[in-house]
Order: structure tokens, then C-alpha cells, then sequence
């Protein structure tokens, strides 16, 4: 690795105004073009020198991309509003506890004040064999470094491994897939809208890529509809250190319960696959089925249905089944 | 353009990735060229012979003279399924066009490599492999059907054996890039996980892993140029009769006597016991 | 050296050092005619792409209108430290793990090695050298530090103070596990964290005070 830390290698810069002029730009130079919303996961490619575009469009400058606001069905909220604004914003605390809890957790205060929730939700995989710069299948070779006879790979996934067993590292994917979001993208051809659950890929869709995001495409807004606004929520995350860490596995539920029934749940993890994951048939097995110890059981032997450990993720399988199982029985 | 993609191993060397994916876009012109010009060679500049079919000929020859068997058949379009398949879902992933590819190619090589086991038996055993030889008169005769094409003088050459020698050239070809790829297809089965055998990328350094790759990545390529040209035959009015005989396994009584020499090929009557 | 000094000597017309001088000058007139002109009507201007930006760029630090001369790729420390001689804001990590860099944009704590210098044009930056009054009278917070003694080697204190200014602003009346989380974007490699906070609860107190 590069000796010198302090100075990224040059790049051209832009710092467009608007999301048209930002999407001008993106067109203009295709491939090259790296978009930046906080800068966080970004500088770190740069100052190792792993990832060096030629273009760099910092959307720091967007207004219009920044900001809450309430819809006639939930809120709208713009990609590049800082997590801390997210986190203390009354309706967010409120009818959207899930969101802000995830928030919250999020790397450190200062990381807060400036990531966004879109690059949040965007950012690329830890994996540190990738992050080295080694040429993997992600970073378009024909190897996985973290899936062999050899390799630690104690962050890596249990779920949704494709030849690449890197993980999706968010905190607020998780909650945003509880919710039932969608995610607004603006693409050449249009505004698209998709569900939050449709947003992240895996590496069998493309190996190369955490998001469904293409060169000059746009994650302008996230819409989250008052669906499960003001719902039993529980978000955990469980990671090495409580400040800047990732999470090793998180979980973010939603439940709306009347007496001491479940009537309809959503529960996601993330920290296990290469996307955030919801998991039906663990919503299915709940709903109708009363809150109990029972229950929460059953749900968390559902959820790891399936898993596949590595060599040293094995405590991922046990670690996600009572996660999920507490998050069910969890007191509101 | 490039030929070679390199990438960073974790000693920080350089090491050899694969083919670029130039070549695929190389391979995929060639073989439209090919095509384009072969139509437009035989539209404009080849000089039709009607060759007079000799009516007393006829009358030796079944009507059905049997080609392929059902065998032969299966494994034909056994092959071109997997391989069709195998192209597409290593290919279009390269395009663009992402979908979860991995599991279906892998299964695709299976059957191929599976199929061309069967065909080698087959072949070696029982239809035995003089119909595929290429010898000196081969040569001759192919340099005077040229010549007369272009309207040059030229001794007559023989009629066709079981095989013209662009079909035995053309399997010739298919033989050396399928063999490259299914071996080196089955070699790179220890990369993915499957349930055949435990993922294991250290079985090869990664400088051998490259070429590995290289090799994989350009008889598949070559097979690219290769298909489009076989496709293109296969469907051209006046080959059409052979594509029928792949499907029906015979062709017809007058197709044997214009085309084919009896000393090489004898013609058996379709459904005869010693069909092949 | 013989030879350079046999060269100069030999070359009557331009000296190196001269010449040297005359780039200076020229570029010193280039640079400045960009910056005399500027704005300066239709004249200068070029048609430039939407959101291209300039060398020239002015910051507000610590309230004063500082016009710096950056690359496209520099940090907010970078220039800081280098380019306007701010040197108590510490390069730690370099990469938003440690804290020591930490200064105030718009008085919210940011990392100023992970923040580009040009995406704080229009914000206004306080470092810690801009948090004393004119005459010198320390701010809270930093009153703290010197009669709670919170640091050891204090490589990281300017980082924390910067911090804890921007928290207590936000939340005059923190907790100790708080604080312990408003200050959790730095790190003390003394481990003297209970200490810092042992400060950071006085300088609440000056704060709310004063």
C-alpha cells in the first residue's frame, strides 16, 4: 500500500447544483465518473489508491437531494440528508423508530453529521481482500480470496454467497427493507421506483456491484409509506466495538400486534448476505401466531434455515437465530 | 484494444486474469464477416455448374439413404443445446445483460462434456473415425472445385465422401476449442462451489489459473465465430437438405448421386440394420 | 555541482536563478489576473461545464475570509494545516477513525481529513485555534481542560475539544453516558477516557455558566 496517506491522487472534480446537472455529468463521462454523496467510503478507496476515477461529482452541493419531507403517504426523504438529520428528526422518532434506531448506530457521530442516508445505503462491501485491492471476482478477476481452504473470513456470509461471500454492510438497509421503503433512482431513462428489497443485488445478478445502481444513475430519494408507521419495533446490531464498527449481524423488526397476536411482521438482517435480507418465511411462520417464547423460537430456527457457514462464520448462524428470536420476543 | 486482462494478486504482482473481452467482440465481427462475404462470394461471383444428375444412376440407390443415426441425432442437438447454452450464459453476462448465470453454465458444461464422452465412444467404436480423415487427395480435389468455382480450368474432382471436407474441417475445429473448453471448463468447476467436489482455488497457482482462464476464454470465443458460421450453413436454402438429414437422418436418393461418391460413402437404405 | 557551477557562469544572458524568478512572477500574474477578474463580467468568463470548480477558492475559518489555492483531491486538514499554518488540528488516522482532525463546519463536528476542502466553500470552519476569545479568555470547554487536566499527551485533545464543543451546543445538559456517546468519534490512545469526561462534564458546567 501507498505510503503517502495524506494526499489522494488527482482527480477532476465536480460539484453540481442540481440533480440535472449532476445527472449531465454522470451521462457525460459514463464509467469514469465516481459519485460521491458523504465522501466517507469514498476517500478510503481513493487514499489507497484501489479505486482511482478520473471523475469525482460530489453531490454535497445538491440541495434539492437533501432534506425531510412529510408525503401524503409517509415521508420522503433525500438521499443526501445527513444520518444525524435523519436521526433526530421528530416524525423519524416518532412513527419511525426502526429508521432511527439503525441510524443511530451508524460508525461514529462525526461519520453521522456528514455520511447520508443514500450513501448509507450504497456503500460498497469490508471485505478486506477486496478493500486490499487484490483483483477478486468483485473487483472483476476470477477469484474469491475469502473462500478458500485458507482464508478469515469471520465477517464474511452465510447467506446468498454467489463465488463472492462479501457482506452488505449497512445498518439502515435493514430498517429501510422493515419498512417497506422505495427507493427513488433516477436513471437515463427516467425516474425509477423500486422497492428497498429490490435495490440491493447480489453477486449472482453482478458480481461487481452491492446496488442495482448503474454508471449514471442516481439514488435521489427514499420514500418510506406509513405503512408500519408507529409499529413494534426492534433494531439490534451486535459488532466488534460500539463505536465505528460494522455490524457483524443486524436485525430489524417491525411487528404490529393487537392483544398478543401478530398480525402482520416484517423482519430484516443484514451483516449475513451480500444484500440486506428480508425474511418471509420467517413473517409468514409469525403472522397470526401469538408473541411468545414459542414463537420467537420457531422464528429464529427459520431464519437460519438454510445457512451456510464458512470456515470461521460459524457463530454468524447461532448469533442471527437469537437475534432474530430476541427481537420477536423483545418487551416494546 | 486488448488482448489480456491482468490484475493484482495479494503479493501485489501482476497476474493474468483472462482474455479481454475485446476478443469476444473480435470473434462476434469475424464471424459476421465470414458470413456476409460467403453470401456475397456465392451470390455474385460463383459460377453454378448444373451438374446433370445421371437419371441411371438412380436407380442402384434406396431412396432414403441413411445418414445419421438416432444416436448420431440426439447427440447433435444434445451438443448444440448445451453449447448454445453455455454461450449465452457466459457471454451475455459480458454484454450487460446480468442474470444468475453461474449455476446454469456450469450445469450446461456438464451435459456437454457428458455428450461429447458418449460421442467419443460412439465415434471411436462403432462409427468409426476414417469418415473424419483428411488426406492429400482431399486437398487436390478441394483446390480444383475452387478453380472451377471461379470459372478456371481444373480437373474434375471426386464427389464428397460421407463428409465434405469443410464439414471434417469444420469438426476438426469444433474438436480442438470444444476439448480446450470442457477441460478447462471442468478445471475452473474448482473455483465455484458445486456438489461435484469441495471449492478449491489452490489446486493451480494463480499465474496457471490465468492461463486456464486464457485458454477457456478463447476457444470460447473461437466457438462464437465458429457457431455463427455453423448456424449460417446450416440454414442456407441449398445446404438445407443436410440441416433435414441432422434432423430426419437420411437424405434423399438424388442429393446422394449429385453429391456424394459411392466408392467412399456406399449408401444403405434409411432404416437398414447396418445404418451408422 | 562543478558543472552547474561552470554553466552559470558561462551563460551570460539568463541566469538560472533569474529565470526561476521570472516563472515565479509570471505564474504569481496569472494566478492573479484570475483572481483580480473574477466576476468581473462576461469578459473572463468561459463556458464551463455546470459544477466544474476552481483552484481559487476563498473559506471562512475561525470568521476570517481565507482565499486558498487548492487541488481538487485536498482534504480540509490538508489545507488547514499546510496551506493556512492551522496546525492544532492533528492528522491522525487519515481516515475518520481516530478523531483527531475533528473541526467544526457550520459548528456541526466533521472529520477534517475526510471532508474535501472545496465542499466547505460557503461553510463556515472553526478550528481550535478559533474558539478563544480576542483577548484570549479561553472558551469553556477549553477552561476545562486546564483545571480538570483531561489529557496526558493530548495528540487528541484538540479533536475532542472541537467535539465536545459542537455536542455540548447541541445538548447543554448531557449525561456522562452521553456524553461517552456524543464523544465516541474519538480516540484517546493514552485511554485516559475517563478523564476526558471528567472534563467534558466541567466544560458542560462552564458552558451552561457562562
Amino acid at each position: 500500500m501507498a505510503v503517502i496517506r495524506d494526499m489522494m491522487p488527482a482527480f477532476e472534480l465536480f460539484q453540481p447544483a442540481t440533480v440535472e446537472d449532476a445527472a449531465a455529468l454522470l451521462r457525460e463521462h459514463g464509467e469514469q465518473a465516481w459519485v460521491m454523496a458523504g465522501g466517507l467510503d469514498s476517500f478510503d478507496w481513493f487514499k489507497d489508491r484501489v479505486k482511482r476515477p478520473s471523475v469525482v461529482v460530489d453531490l454535497g452541493g445538491v440541495d434539492a437531494l437533501k432534506g425531510i419531507e412529510s408525503t401524503a403517504d409517509g415521508l420522503e426523504i433525500g438521499a443526501m440528508t445527513p444520518l444525524t438529520d435523519v436521526v433526530r428528526h421528530p416524525d423519524i422518532r416518532e412513527r419511525y423508530g426502526l429508521l432511527q434506531q439503525a441510524a443511530e448506530l451508524v460508525a461514529s457521530p462525526q461519520i453521522r453529521n456528514q455520511g447520508t442516508i443514500g450513501g448509507n445505503n450504497s456503500q460498497d462491501t469490508r471485505c478486506w481482500y477486496y478493500r486490499d485491492g487484490w483483483t477478486c471476482y468483485r473487483a472483476d478477476g476470477n477469484i474469491c480470496y475469502a473462500d478458500t481452504p485458507t482464508s478469515m473470513n469471520r465477517e464474511h456470509a452465510i447467506f446468498g454467497a454467489d463465488r463472492c461471500v462479501a457482506v452488505n454492510p449497512s445498518d439502515t438497509a435493514p430498517a429501510l427493507v422493515a419498512l417497506d421503503a422505495q427507493m427513488v433512482v433516477q436513471t437515463a431513462g427516467g425516474e425509477r421506483l423500486m422497492d428497498a428489497a429490490d435495490y440491493f443485488i447480489g453477486p449472482s445478478i453482478d458480481i461487481t456491484r452491492m446496488t442495482i445502481l448503474e454508471p449514471g444513475d442516481l439514488l435521489t430519494a427514499i420514500r418510506i409509506p406509513s405503512t408500519w408507521a408507529g409499529a413494534t419495533f426492534y433494531f439490534e446490531k451486535v459488532r466488534d466495538r460500539q463505536v465505528w464498527d460494522f455490524p457483524l449481524v443486524n436485525v430489524a423488526t417491525a411487528l404490529r400486534v393487537s392483544g398478543s397476536t401478530i398480525e402482520d411482521a416484517r423482519v430484516a438482517v443484514n451483516g449475513v448476505a451480500p444484500y440486506p435480507m428480508r425474511l418471509t418465511a420467517v413473517e409468514d411462520a409469525l403472522r397470526g401466531g401469538s408473541r411468545d417464547e414459542a414463537t420467537a423460537e420457531r422464528a429464529g430456527d427459520l431464519a437460519v434455515r438454510g445457512a451456510r457457514a464458512l470456515r470461521h462464520n460459524g457463530y454468524k448462524i447461532p448469533l442471527m437465530r437469537n437475534l432474530v428470536k430476541r427481537s420477536i420476543r423483545a418487551e416494546a | 484494444m486488448n488482448f489480456l486482462t491482468w490484475g493484482t494478486d495479494p503479493w501485489g504482482q501482476e497476474v493474468l486474469i483472462r482474455i479481454s473481452w475485446d476478443l469476444l467482440y473480435v470473434a462476434s465481427v469475424l464471424g459476421i464477416l465470414f458470413v456476409g462475404a460467403h453470401a456475397v462470394w456465392l451470390a455474385f461471383f460463383v459460377q453454378e455448374e448444373a451438374e446433370a444428375v445421371d437419371e441411371a444412376a438412380l436407380a442402384g440407390v434406396p431412396e432414403k439413404v441413411a445418414r445419421h443415426s438416432l444416436a448420431s441425432r440426439v447427440f447433435h442437438w444434445v451438443m448444440a443445446a448445451a453449447m448454445l447454452a453455455l454461450l449465452l450464459t457466459g457471454f451475455l453476462p459480458v454484454i450487460g445483460i446480468q442474470f444468475p448465470w453461474v449455476t446454469i453454465h456450469w450445469v450446461a458444461g456438464v451435459v456437454l462434456t457428458l455428450s461429447v464422452i458418449y460421442h467419443t465412444i460412439h465415434a471411436t467404436f462403432w462409427l468409426g473415425l476414417s469418415a473424419m480423415l483428411v488426406g492429400p487427395k482431399d486437398i487436390s480435389d478441394a483446390v480444383s472445385r475452387f478453380k472451377r468455382s471461379i470459372g478456371q480450368d481444373a480437373p474434375a474432382p471426386r464427389k464428397h465422401g460421407k463428409y465434405p471436407l469443410e464439414n471434417r474441417l469444420y469438426h476438426h475445429a469444433i474438436t480442438l476449442t470444444g476439448g480446450l473448453v470442457i477441460v478447462t471448463g471442468i478445471l475452473m468447476m474448482f473455483r465455484i462451489d458445486t456438489p461435484l467436489w469441495a471449492r478449491d482455488p489452490y489446486i493451480f497457482t494463480d499465474p496457471t489459473w490465468g492461463m486456464i482462464y486464457v485458454v477457456h476464454g478463447l476457444s470460447a470465443v473461437s466457438l462464437v465465430t465458429l457457431v455463427i458460421a455453423h448456424i449460417y450453413f446450416g440454414i442456407r436454402p441449398e445446404k438445407r437438405w443436410i440441416t433435414w438429414s441432422m434432423v430426419w437422418g437420411w437424405i434423399d436418393r438424388r442429393h446422394y448421386v449429385e453429391h456424394h461418391d459411392p466408392e467412399q460413402w456406399a449408401a444403405r437404405s434409411e432404416g437398414s440394420s447396418g445404418q451408422r | 555541482m562543478a558543472d552547474i557551477e561552470i554553466t552559470e557562469a558561462a551563460d551570460p544572458g539568463v541566469s538560472r536563478r533569474n529565470f526561476i524568478k521570472g516563472v515565479i512572477a509570471a505564474g504569481a500574474a496569472v494566478g492573479s489576473a484570475n483572481y483580480m477578474f473574477r466576476g468581473a463580467g462576461s469578459m473572463f468568463a468561459q463556458a464551463t461545464t455546470p459544477g466544474a470548480v476552481e483552484r481559487l477558492i476563498t473559506i471562512t475559518v475561525n470568521g476570517q475570509q481565507r482565499r486558498v489555492d487548492i487541488m481538487r483531491q485536498e482534504t480540509l486538514a490538508t489545507t488547514l494545516r499546510y496551506k493556512l499554518g492551522l496546525t492544532g488540528t492533528k492528522i491522525g488516522c487519515d481516515r475518520s477513525e481516530c478523531g483527531a482532525c475533528t473541526v467544526l463546519i457550520d459548528e456541526v463536528p466533521h472529520y477534517a481529513c475526510s471532508i474535501l476542502t472545496h465542499s466547505v466553500r460557503g461553510r463556515s470552519v472553526r478550528t481550535i485555534e478559533g474558539l478563544a476569545a480576542e483577548d484570549g479568555t479561553l472558551h469553556p470547554v477549553q477552561q476545562a481542560v486546564v483545571s480538570e487536566q483531561g489529557f496526558q499527551c493530548a495528540f487528541c485533545m484538540s479533536g475532542y475539544v472541537m467535539a465536545a464543543v459542537g455536542y455540548l451546543q447541541d445538548n447543554p445538559n448531557p449525561t456522562r453516558a452521553d456524553l461517552a456517546h456524543g464523544l465516541s468519534g474519538n480516540l484517546c490512545r493514552c485511554a485516559d477516557y475517563n478523564k476526558i469526561l471528567n472534563t467534558m462534564e466541567q466544560a458542560a458546567e462552564n458552558m451552561r455558566q457562562a
